[in-house]
């Protein structure tokens, strides 16, 4: 689904320039979930914000689905996300004027659906996440967790094959961490690829395969349980 | 996805309701001042737009260059009429009125009805037809014809005749009979203030009289035929005066007679002479279009301010649009339609607040404007267009900032790209900068029109012009008698002196040929008449330059004697006004049978300058002489103390001498009043908007302060628990907009000086512009700056620091 070549970003000041990803080679295929890990610093979220095309890379290519995406413009890429990229972040990034309701519902009227049948589909979303009964609410009003879940429902409801998420449970207590990485599982087990970048190794574990990263380079992949269980499920 | 924009810009406006209300009531006090003033100026735009066939109506006046200056004289010699009609057939119709003054009252009698009307006209017979006025009874063809008939104004006709046709009924107009032929429609915006019309022909001029060259004492108009080049006749015209004029006094004229557009009238004649019609000042009325435009644009610059300052605590919101799939187009489009949804309100404000202000600002400028959207369509596709341009001015450069925001960055919680440490927000700092500009400089505007007003009134005149009581004489037996009358006013304790004549300060003036002799020849001289009594001098507290007054002592002073201003010692050549003492003088009497009549005298006194005109004008050389045939005007000086009393013993004494006409007076220091009504306007109207555009300009820079204090929060809150005192920290949050106001006073103060030296030109007496008023700008606007930053200043320098860190 994605492949990367020597993919390069770099941040300049007037006088420094850092190198936050040096010439990352990766691939994922499709219904993978891979976790991205590595101190603070090595250029994880960078690696995100380029795969989900919140940034461009500065060299290199970025292969979206056979499609070349590097050198997307403004325009196409904004199209390209908001019909095939989830996002989750660790702050959730809910916005606070909108209800739970509306929060979900802004992907699809981003995608033009129009009203009953965007209801409807947010609906089935929210109860998926067992959030129905806060669909009214305002985010502040909500727990971290709830908050979450929210932002996983917004992730899918367009139905996306590939979401991305950076440190979904970093914010979160054990038990409303372990609550999303079921969700995220959940998506998985359904097809949806995962990219995941993440502190905790117990999360990582979940996953079927865990990417090193330290200084802006790839170090090492490693197959985890799941992924050994995955193979021989199939 | 409307739907969702909407709900987020209400939600938005409701969670920020500081914020919000700022940015409404900023722009709505800056529309409101921009519809109100927007009111006025279209109004003093609509003068004699409403007659038919205007565009080919042209008053002629005349520019008269003397050595000093070329002066716009409105009247003209009635030749100039004559001439235009009898030699160029591109003239449809020509008009003249005879010069008198308007505002002077004749009496009107109508059974047993008795009152004085002013506004009548003296005109050819063609008025109606150069200004198709509507007329509501009778028709206006042939209504003049008549050297006895007149044509009224439906407002003299209610008050004399009430609720019915008069046509063909007699009344009675100064004593002379007169049949109503026609009733037209008054219309406040034509630039005549007419209220009756009688046939020139009822003066009976003598023929001779109106082939004059020299005598210029008529309003003249011309209505052009179709198609006719308004500049080329003008041009054929001038040559033709000339052919005219110079075989027939030997020497060049200096007449430039102007063909000036009827829509021209009104606005473009502020400083001619002689002219009594409704004038405005297109000076005025630009400079007040100006200010609306100021504040309007300190209003929207509020909003570009307070919507970029504001623009990180969007941003998430833009990320996660973003993230989600939103283009930059579809971004901007919702922010624009914020920025649409506050203007909107303000507008719905400003129009509130306009029809509530309105009825002040009439009855302020005596004008008679509607607000009405509902009825207007006009009016309703101005707010329309006001509400886009407002809302795409102020919305659109922060829809453009917010839609540009990287989402990786603004999620992440870092705005380095627009306001990091040590870069200036560039665009904001501007803004202040030019907002404060312009308050600074409308300060010193109002600073120095107010002192140049407050100059204007109480400039000494030269003369005393309180506690005195003005009035016209009425009646055969008041003026036959007019010595008697005097004396009989004279017996009232409470009355000082009383002086009887033509020619009282801020009165009508008449100039006229003087004769000297210089180099043993006989020289024509222009200059003004003042006809005097002996008591003229007390009554108005004159004083003497040399020799004497005017004086029963010295028999000789009634036919041989002339008194001359210091103005006319120079203006005439006598060196020092010792040396004038003696001169003689030559005046051909006024109304005399014999052409070659003329009085002959001596120059016996010369009176210390006095300002008998407005002090637009420049003190004219006067001769004051006594010539009791031109007396027309009384001044009674009161003691004071007593003035109901003196008031009263006048009345008695003028109903002993004319019962037939009812009392009529004014005081002296009234008429003074009147000639700067305008400028006293434009004060109260400077002050007003000034005081508007400040405080707008102020709200803005509070928000400001609000979000500068806001975002250094963490700062302040280091800041404090390291020692710092809270006169430092507020110091800290000053400086910067301090630093701000004072670029800005910079920038004001050469283009507030330019401005106003330009506008004090336009009079001949004026004040310097003190160097205070500048010194005094800066403080005013610096201290309200301070104000206003440092209350938010100070409300974060209290807060607890501990706090403030707690956010982290």
């Amino acid at each position: 689904m994605i492949q990367t070549q020597n993919l390069e970003k770099v941040y300049r000041t007037d006088e420094i320039h850092t190198t936050a990803l040096n010439k990352v080679n990766l691939e994922v295929k499709a219904g993978e979930f891979v976790a991205v890990m590595g101190p603070s610093g090595c250029g994880k979220s960078t690696l995100l914000n380029l795969l989900g095309l919140l940034d461009d890379p500065d060299a290199g290519s970025l292969v979206f689905n056979g499609t070349e995406v590097a050198r997307f413009s403004e325009r196409q890429r904004a199209d390209l996300r908001k019909r095939s990229i989830g996002f989750v972040f660790q702050s959730f990034n809910l916005i606070d004027e909108l209800t739970v309701l509306e929060n979900v519902e802004l992907p699809l009227i981003y995608l033009g659906m129009k009203n009953p049948e965007r209801r409807r589909r947010v609906e089935e979303v929210l109860e998926k996440v067992q959030i129905t009964h806060r669909m009214n609410h305002y985010p502040q009003q909500l727990s971290g967790g709830q908050q979450q879940r929210v932002a996983v429902a917004r992730a899918v409801v367009n139905q996306p094959p590939l979401i991305l998420a950076d440190e979904p449970t970093g914010n979160l207590d054990s038990s409303n961490g372990n609550e999303v990485m079921d969700l995220l599982s959940e998506l998985n087990r359904q097809g949806t690829t995962i990219i995941m970048v993440t502190h905790s190794e117990h999360d990582a574990r979940n996953t079927h395969r865990i990417i090193r990263m330290l200084d802006g380079q790839t170090i090492m992949t490693e197959a985890t349980v799941s992924q050994a269980q995955a193979s021989m499920v199939l | 996805m409307f739907q969702n924009y909407f709900k987020i810009a209400y939600r938005n406006l409701l969670r920020h309701k500081g914020f919000s209300f700022i940015n409404i009531a900023g722009l709505a006090l800056g529309l409101t001042a921009c519809l109100l003033l927007g009111l006025f100026v279209y109004d003093e735009l609509q003068y004699d737009k409403f007659l038919p066939e205007g565009d080919r109506v042209y008053r002629v006046y005349n520019n008269v260059t003397s050595e000093e200056s070329t002066d716009q004289i409105t009247c003209v010699p009635p030749m100039f009429g004559t001439t235009i009609q009898e030699n160029f057939p591109e003239a449809e119709t020509v008009l003249r009125i005879i010069m008198q003054p308007w505002e002077g009252k004749s009496l009107v009698e109508f059974g047993d009805k008795r009152m004085y009307e002013k506004g009548g006209l003296i005109s050819d017979p063609t008025f109606f037809q150069v200004f198709p006025l509507k007329f509501i009874y009778g028709s206006p063809e042939k209504a003049l014809d008549d050297p006895t008939s007149v044509v009224i104004s439906d407002k003299f006709a209610d008050r004399v005749f009430g609720n019915v046709d008069p046509v063909g009924k007699k009344i009675s107009i100064d004593k002379s009979s007169f049949l109503v032929k026609g009733v037209f429609e008054s219309n406040p915006k034509f630039h005549i203030p007419v209220n009756f019309v009688v046939n020139l022909a009822i003066m009976q001029l003598e023929p001779e009289r109106m082939k004059s060259w020299g005598w210029q004492q008529f309003y003249t108009y011309v209505k052009l035929k179709k198609g006719t080049d308004a500049n080329l006749l003008q041009t054929k015209f001038r040559a033709e005066v000339k052919k005219q004029i110079d075989p027939e006094t030997h020497k060049p004229h200096n007449y430039e007679p102007v063909f000036q557009p009827l829509k021209e009238v009104h606005l473009y004649s502020a400083s001619f002479k002689f002219d009594q019609s409704l004038r405005g000042n297109i000076t005025y009325v630009k400079a007040l279009s100006v200010i609306a435009v100021f504040i309007l644009v300190i209003a929207c610059f509020n909003f570009v301010n307070l919507a970029t300052a504001k623009s990180l605590q969007r941003a998430k919101e833009v990320g996660v649009r973003k993230t989600i799939g939103a283009s930059r187009g579809q971004l901007m489009l919702q922010f624009l339609g914020e920025t649409l949804l506050l203007t909107f309100i303000s507008v719905v404000f400003a129009a509130a607040l306009t029809s509530l202000l309105l009825p002040s600002l009439n009855a302020f400028t005596e004008k008679e404007m509607s607000f009405n959207v509902f009825s207007s369509p006009g009016l309703l596709l101005l707010l329309l267009g006001l509400l886009l341009i407002v809302g795409i001015l102020a919305g659109l450069y922060p829809a453009l900032v917010l839609a540009n925001f990287k989402p990786v960055s603004v999620l992440k919680g870092g705005l380095a790209s627009t306001n990091g440490p040590g870069k200036t927000p560039w665009l904001r700092h501007s803004l202040i900068v030019l907002q404060f500009s312009l308050s600074v400089f409308l300060i010193i505007c109002a600073v120095v029109v107010y002192q140049q007003v407050s100059f204007l009134h109480n400039k000494d005149l030269g003369f005393n012009k309180d506690q005195i009581m003005f009035f016209e004489m009425r009646g055969n037996n008041m003026y036959q008698n007019y010595e008697t009358f005097k004396t009989e006013l004279l017996k009232s304790p409470d009355i000082a002196s009383v002086s009887i004549g033509y020619g009282f300060p801020g009165d009508a003036t008449a100039g006229d040929g003087i004769y000297i002799t210089k180099d043993g020849q006989r020289v024509n001289h222009s200059i003004t008449h003042l006809m005097v009594d002996y008591d003229y001098i007390k009554t108005l507290g004159l004083e003497m330059q040399a020799g004497r007054w005017l004086s029963k002592d010295h028999p000789t002073d009634k036919d041989a004697a002339f008194v001359i201003n210091e103005t006319a010692v120079k203006e005439l050549g006598f060196g020092t006004p010792e040396k004038a003492l003696g001169q003689k003088m030559e005046w051909p009497i006024w109304g005399a049978t014999r052409k070659d009549s003329t009085k002959k005298g001596e120059v016996i006194g010369v009176v210390k300058d006095f300002h008998f005109k407005s002090l637009f004008d420049k003190v004219d050389p006067a001769i004051l002489q006594i010539f009791p045939g031109a007396n027309w005007k009384v001044a009674v000086k009161m003691k004071g103390g007593n003035v109901a009393g003196a008031i009263n013993h006048v009345k008695a004494v003028w109903d002993n001498f004319s019962p037939e006409y009812p009392v009529e007076y004014k005081f002296m220091d009234d008429n003074f009043e009147v000639m700067y009504k305008a400028e006293d306007k434009l004060r109260t109207l400077l002050w007003i908007f000034t005081g508007m555009a400040i405080f707008v300009g102020c709200l803005g820079l509070f928000g400001l302060a609000a979000y500068a204090a806001e975002r250094r929060k963490k700062e302040i809150g280091i800041r404090k628990i390291l020692g710092a005192e809270t006169s430092s920290i507020v110091t800290l949050l000053s400086k910067e907009f301090l630093k701000l106001v004072l670029i800005a006073a910079v920038i004001a103060m050469p283009l507030a000086w330019y401005a106003m030296s330009k506008w004090l030109q336009d009079f001949a007496y004026r004040i310097d512009i003190p160097l205070w008023v500048f010194g005094a700008a800066v403080i005013l606007a610096g201290v309200v700056a301070f104000l206003t930053v440092s209350y938010q200043a100070l409300r974060a320098a209290t807060l607890n620091p501990v706090k403030n860190l707690r956010m982290d």
